[in-house]
């Protein structure tokens, strides 16, 4: 029993190592000078640690430009996902119309069409209606990719809310609107957390899509983040610190919303 | 306060269906007065409810409500309380919100809300969990506070959708009275659906009995004990269930269990060109007695005590036959005994038509 247990755990420990220690060794990088990198034996003393590369790029324009775009493209995005994405749900979850299944699964088969196969038609459709490399054009991508899946993730939030409330909010007074606003909503507040984490991070973290839709005009996070890795040069630790900084706020919210996440993961997977 | 008529109430729930759900009831529900709907599951009642609520549209008839139709008006505009089975509190509000939650929609003054809070809250004696939230409370007091939201509108009339089920056995006997109290104190006519005839028996002042979406029965409950006009309701309420078994006329009013020579005289029915008919008869009315090997009526088959009483399951010709007898009964199984029936007030009912005859 207890060799299990051990053995059980070493298994998890070993897991986790293989997990953390890349992003590890990334937040080691972008904290110590390159010089006691490159040295045959490696220098990690504390008393070098520095954040010197952290504010050279936090200063640099040509990598806070991107970071406001992106920051400003995830929210966009996360705003009309959530806005269309709850309504349109909570019609899924309560009521009954023709056709309804078919819709609710046809927007899932389009998720099955992996985004290489669209980078060309969405480029060829963005720059004729010359949205190609703005934030709209972005904005507009990244929202038809997310919100069928938000809109699959709060349908069965909704379902799991029970429907003799909203008749007792009927009874009580409150139309349709009044239900959503005063019962409805407050309710799914972890499925709305959970479900819009999950829309910044996606439209946060994207790479491809924005390096193929965009260039110079809207720089994006993910793509100058990758730039870094450039041809000729290789500056580690630049590279590693902008890799910091593009995952934190996905660390940050993924760790304050990780309950209502695999909550959400899992009223998902056993409904859907 | 409120008296409900339904008139010819039907509902389908979508156009194609070939069967009502719920088929042309008529009667009155008086004002002031406590009416169970009672049945098996999916014969209804729960729609007729919902209906009379306004939470479901009806397909044809008319709800009267104080001689005004409601049946197209909202449910909020319709003067009544609903209380769910599963009480449906709202879960992100305090017990003093959740009560007020209503009467806030209907924005009454706020020195009035807190007073009518507070009342509602004394009387079921919620006064010290106001600011809890519902999940720290028990499933009894869970049903108080629903209780307590649907008073505190002072509507004409409450709705209650099986409120008891989800309550323990004790706790179900002790809210039973509780409501009844609660009943005779404000008055408002109550419409109570229950599948548990004991329930709806011993709350009532009249009871609506249902099945397949039709009303058999609509009385108070003595009469539907008493004088039951279809052979469901006599199969339904009453417990132990009553015996129902087949029966051959041998005259005007008299008739012979099918499979044994055993007689009963039906004083009350007319078997005139009868040729079978349906027998019923209460197990408590019934009697035993030792039979021998060459001269009995059945063989027990199951001995239950109760305690108070003892259920004797005896097979009679083909069928089976309950019998209570009081106390502790001494029979085994496979004694042979003799049926006494002449206690027993016999109900008769039509074959083919199950009718009361």
């Amino acid at each position: 029993m207890i060799a299990r247990t051990l053995i059980h755990r070493a298994l998890v420990v070993l897991l986790v190592l293989y997990l953390v220690v890349p992003f590890g060794w990334m937040v080691v990088y972008s904290a110590f000078p390159s010089s006691n990198l490159r040295s045959v034996r490696m220098d990690l003393s504390p008393a070098d640690l520095t954040l010197a590369s952290y504010t050279a790029l936090l200063s640099d324009s040509t990598f806070l430009v991107p970071i406001r775009n992106s920051l400003i493209v995830a929210a966009a995005t996360t705003l009309i996902c959530m806005a269309l994405g709850s309504l349109c749900a909570y019609v899924f979850a309560r009521f009954r119309f023709r056709g309804q299944q078919t819709l609710l699964l046809g927007m899932m088969a389009v998720q099955a069409i992996p985004a290489v196969v669209l980078a060309v038609p969405l480029f060829v459709l963005l720059r004729s209606f010359g949205l190609y490399d703005s934030m709209l054009g972005m904005i507009l991508t990244y929202t038809a990719f997310i919100l069928p899946l938000v809109i699959w993730m709060m349908v069965s939030f909704f379902e799991s809310i029970p429907v003799n409330l909203e008749k007792a909010a009927r009874v009580d007074g409150c139309t349709r609107l009044g239900i959503v606003r005063r019962v409805v909503l407050p309710l799914s507040g972890p499925g709305l957390a959970a479900t819009s984490i999950f829309a910044f991070i996606t439209a946060w973290s994207d790479f491809f899509l924005a390096k193929v839709l965009t260039s110079n005009n809207t720089p994006l996070l993910p793509v100058r983040t990758a730039a870094f890795q450039g041809i000729f040069a290789m500056d580690y630790t630049a590279a590693a610190t902008a890799g910091v900084i593009t995952a934190l706020p996905v660390l940050v919210l993924a760790l304050l919303a990780q309950k209502w996440i695999v909550q959400g993961i899992t009223e998902g997977a056993v409904k859907g | 306060m409120a008296e409900i008529q339904l008139q010819g109430v039907s509902k389908k729930y979508s156009p194609k269906d070939e069967r009502y759900a719920v088929e042309h009831l008529t009667y009155t529900i008086p004002d002031g007065s406590f009416v169970s709907l009672l049945g098996p599951s999916g014969c209804g009642k729960s729609t007729t409810l919902n209906m009379i609520a306004g939470l479901e549209s009806v397909t044809d008839g008319s709800i009267v409500v104080d001689g005004r139709a409601v049946e197209d008006l909202e449910p909020h505009k319709r003067d009544l309380a609903f209380v769910f089975q599963d009480y449906a509190l709202y879960p992100h509000l305090s017990v003093a919100d959740n009560i007020a939650f209503g009467l806030r929609m209907r924005k009454l003054p706020k020195a009035e809300i807190e007073q009518r809070v507070l009342e509602a809250a004394t009387k079921l004696e919620l006064e010290n969990h106001l600011r809890r939230r519902p999940k720290a409370l028990s499933g009894g007091q869970r049903q108080r506070v629903a209780l307590a939201r649907a008073i505190a509108r002072r509507p004409g009339v409450l709705l209650f959708d099986e409120p008891l089920s989800n309550l323990d056995a004790l706790l179900r006997d002790k809210t039973r009275a509780e409501l009844k109290i609660l009943h005779a104190e404000i008055g408002a006519t109550s419409v109570y659906v229950t599948h548990d005839q004991e329930e709806a028996m011993s709350l009532s002042d009249r009871i609506a009995v249902m099945s397949a979406g039709r009303l058999e029965q609509y009385g108070t409950p003595a009469e539907i004990y008493r004088t039951p006009a279809t052979e469901f309701v006599a199969g339904f309420v009453g417990k132990p269930r009553m015996n129902i078994v087949d029966a051959a006329a041998v005259g005007p009013h008299r008739v012979r269990i099918e499979g044994t020579d055993l007689e009963v005289d039906v004083p009350d029915a007319d078997l005139t060109g009868c040729d079978t008919v349906r027998l019923g008869l209460r197990p408590t009315e019934c009697s035993l007695a030792p039979g021998t090997a060459a001269e009995h009526d059945g063989t027990v088959l199951v001995v239950e005590p109760l305690g108070n009483a003892t259920d004797v399951l005896v097979q009679v010709a083909d069928g089976e036959f309950v019998v209570r007898e009081p106390g502790f009964s001494s029979r085994r199984p496979g004694d042979p005994v003799r049926l006494d029936t002449r206690a027993a007030a016999p109900h008769v009912f039509d074959a083919r038509t199950h009718q009361r005859l």
